[in-house]
């Protein structure tokens, strides 16, 4: 149930998260492929945030014509030194949405329909690739490390803990 | 080999073409890349004695090994030349998201050389390099509109390296911007581009950095944010940003005011950081930084990011600005035609003092902020005023017959701090590496900061002008020259240490505390052959700030005077402890120590 928050109000644009996520999805630093971003202006400044709300969303899994994204069960545990709202060191169970990469055609139904354009196709792979929450460990949240900060964070919403109790 | 790309992309403007080349990892084993690779690129590169203006004389852009990853403040970019204003080696750094930009798209090192028949715009889209007629849509834009048209006409994410008008008018303090507010501003890169015929460079890099065992860097880095980064050493900067030095400048007698007629500026409460708090909006990083100085304000309609301490000092102390609105316009302007704010602020503060002293009336007066507010412009189109402004102080000072009114070091305009109310700082501005800058020694960090240092006394400077005083985050020459290798920003107030244990990431060794330093020195040295080849001025700052009969009369610094015989001896001083002979030449013993492997 839990997914990933970029605060708008909060973030500076450092890019942390994206370089962090990159580095453990890719083995290597590679943000044009991370699996969330930050948009930033650079004259205005203004900022925007890119994340998958997971199962508080699934039009992706809705769109999949050959069920190749999984409601996978998840336990997170959010690393960080400096507790924020959500940012707090507790355990959070839920779901996550993978790709399943043996189903995924790269058909693109899910590119079309996903309303934060966080799920696109792999530039190697040729499947397409999103946001897993790091096996439960979100390295985007760990590295969001400034105490006067701490933009990028877990959230947990009515419709996750809906399916968490049903 | 993880981190660099291990390739360098050399551009030939004459023939338009470019290709690609390895890079040389001896060199970079040796002096680990940003300066100290620059610097050694640079040996090569530049042909001895060559005329700065001329078509084979190079612009490089150097990243630093750990541009690109999560290691905090490193993902500067520094520029190089042989400097038009000062004919020896400038470096000039500048933060946002090129060089990060310029590794994903293959590259640590981009090496500019000849000269566009027309106007050019050079792409680079990872390995798809091309060269765009800059006329008529490009030429003529200031900084914002060309880094928007390029996000619009080339790629939406493009990261532009670009001149404003001042650039493509061959001024020679004209800079290079990218991300609209960052600016490798000093020493005359823009000039250069200007020259070139280069408007911008604009690059989008979709490819990645390699870093090896990925979890275990990451769990590192983790590790060093929390240990060394997100410090109060350093947060300082994420809460209040550089304007926090001015009111403690003024206080000190140290920051510049009207044409260093003064340290201590009676309007400063009008440009305080508690003014600058009053109009902040918002606060922004530099990419992969953790720690988030740039602070943007909002005042009477001019929105943007800054002005920081030295445009603060230098165009608003040193021009008797004391309207935090007239200053903010002031940087604005400068920033949208590209030209570095130190040198603008000190030559309309000489213009004012020329002005007021009857020498000849430019119409400029300190303190009157009309005239001021036009000058950026008329400087970037040398019209009007700006014809004879656009010399520069030193040239513009020796037109009038009062060179005493020049503060300029090497020619280039000396930043915000005045050696009179911090007498550290007269070594480090005349023994810099490029001119007038406060950014290779800064003993304002513990003359006036940290205050264990004596102000008003050069005993032992030498010693730190060189080594520093890690204790109280005082960088001296040796430790700044390893730590723009990496590229790290001043802001993070990292150690030797630190900086071994990065490092080791890459070089899959230890490095000792020792060998960073040496490192360093090597660098400096090296820094210092390249200037004796081309020819360097001897090393002085403006009598004035350290004869007798200079002392300020006014402020906290008044009456304080290093006096001459003092300054002689502790330059002497510091090419003894340096191992350089009384000319400043090192020796061939300190070379070989260091293992510097060129020779003049």
């Amino acid at each position: 149930m839990p997914h990933v928050m970029i605060s708008s109000k909060k973030c500076t644009g450092c890019h942390m998260c994206e370089l962090a996520c990159s580095a453990y999805h890719e083995g290597a630093y590679r943000p044009s492929v991370a699996r969330l971003f930050s948009e930033c202006n650079p004259t205005t400044a203004a900022i925007k945030g890119h994340t998958c709300l997971q199962t508080g969303c699934s039009k992706c899994q809705e769109a999949c014509p050959n069920d190749a994204i999984l409601t996978k069960e998840i336990t997170v545990k959010v690393k960080g030194e400096f507790a924020g709202k959500e940012k707090v060191g507790d355990t959070v169970k839920g779901y996550v949405l993978v790709v399943d990469d043996d189903a995924c055609t790269n058909c693109g139904e899910c590119y079309d329909v996903c309303p934060t354009g966080v799920i696109h196709e792999h530039p190697t792979k040729g499947v397409a690739y999103k946001c897993d929450l790091c096996d439960g460990e979100p390295q985007c949240i760990a590295f969001c490390q400034n105490p006067h900060v701490l933009a990028v964070d877990l959230k947990v919403d009515k419709k996750d803990k809906e399916l968490a109790q049903a | 080999m993880d981190f660099y790309q291990g390739k360098v992309l050399r551009i030939d403007l004459s023939a338009g073409t470019s290709a690609v080349e390895p890079l040389n990892m001896e060199w970079a084993e040796k002096y680990i890349g940003g300066k100290g690779l620059l610097l050694r690129y640079m040996w090569e590169e530049v042909p001895p004695k060559v005329d700065p203006w001329a078509p084979e004389s190079p612009v490089i852009l150097m990243t630093g090994p750990f541009a690109g990853t999560n290691v905090s403040t490193a993902s500067r970019l520094v520029v190089g030349c042989k400097s038009p204003a000062t004919g020896i080696l400038n470096d000039s750094y500048v933060g946002g998201s090129f060089a990060p930009e310029m590794k994903f798209a293959g590259y640590d090192a981009i090496i500019i050389k000849g000269e566009s028949s027309e106007p050019v715009v050079v792409t680079i889209k990872d390995d798809v390099v091309a060269f765009v007629p800059a006329k008529p849509k490009y030429w003529g834009l200031k900084t914002s509109a060309i880094e928007e048209a390029m996000r619009r006409d080339f790629d939406e994410d493009a990261k532009t390296l670009s001149i404003g008008p001042a650039g493509e008018n061959e001024l020679v303090w004209a800079c290079l911007s990218t991300d609209q507010y960052h600016k490798a501003g000093r020493g005359g890169h823009g000039a250069l581009f200007g020259r070139k015929k280069l408007k911008a460079i604009a690059v989008r890099g979709t490819g990645s950095v390699p870093v090896g065992d990925a979890k275990a860097f990451l769990a590192d880095m983790y590790r060093i944010h929390t240990e060394y980064v997100l410090t109060e050493d350093n947060l300082w900067a994420n809460e209040e940003g550089t304007p926090v030095l001015g009111q403690i400048m003024s206080d000190a007698g140290v920051i510049p005011t009207r044409n260093w007629s003064s340290g201590t500026f009676d309007q400063m409460e009008g440009i305080n950081s508690d003014a600058f708090i009053k109009i902040r909006t918002k606060n922004r990083a530099c990419y992969q930084c953790a720690i988030g100085c740039r602070q943007f304000h909002e005042v009477d309609g001019i929105a943007g990011e800054g002005p920081e301490y030295e445009t603060i000092a230098i165009c608003g102390a040193n021009c008797g600005i004391g309207d935090i609105a007239a200053l903010a316009k002031f940087n604005q302007e400068c920033d949208e035609l590209g030209l570095d704010t130190i040198s603008s602020g000190a030559v309309v503060a000489l213009a004012m003092d020329l002005t007021e002293k009857g020498v000849k009336d430019f119409g400029l007066r300190f303190g009157e902020a009309e005239g001021y507010l036009k000058a950026p412009e008329l400087i970037s189109k040398r019209e009007g005023i700006g014809a004879e402004l656009a010399l520069g102080t030193r040239a513009l000072a020796a037109k009038y017959g009062r060179p005493d009114l020049a503060m300029e070091v090497k020619n280039l305009e000396l930043p915000g701090y005045d050696p009179r109310g911090a007498f550290g700082m007269s070594l480090g501005y005349a023994t810099s590496d490029r001119g007038g800058c406060h950014m290779r020694t800064y003993p304002i960090a513990d003359e006036i900061v940290g205050g264990t240092l004596p102000p008003d006394s050069l005993v032992g400077k030498a010693q730190k002008v060189i080594s520093g005083n890690p204790a109280e985050g005082m960088i001296g020459e040796n430790f700044s020259s390893v730590k723009f290798s990496g590229i790290w920003c001043d802001f993070w107030a990292i150690t030797p240490e630190q900086i071994a244990q990065i490092l080791k990431h890459a070089w899959k060794r230890e490095f000792s505390e020792d060998e960073v330093f040496q490192i360093g020195e090597r660098v400096w040295n090296l820094g210092r052959l390249f200037n004796l080849r081309e020819g360097v001025e001897p090393d002085d700052i403006p009598q004035k700030l350290y004869a007798a009969e200079g002392a300020h009369t006014t402020g906290a610094s008044a009456g304080r005077s290093i006096g001459t015989a003092t300054f002689k001896a502790a330059l002497q001083e510091f090419y003894q402890l340096r191992g350089w002979d009384e000319n400043g030449v090192p020796s061939e013993a300190k070379l070989a120590e260091l293992g510097v492997d060129v020779r003049l």
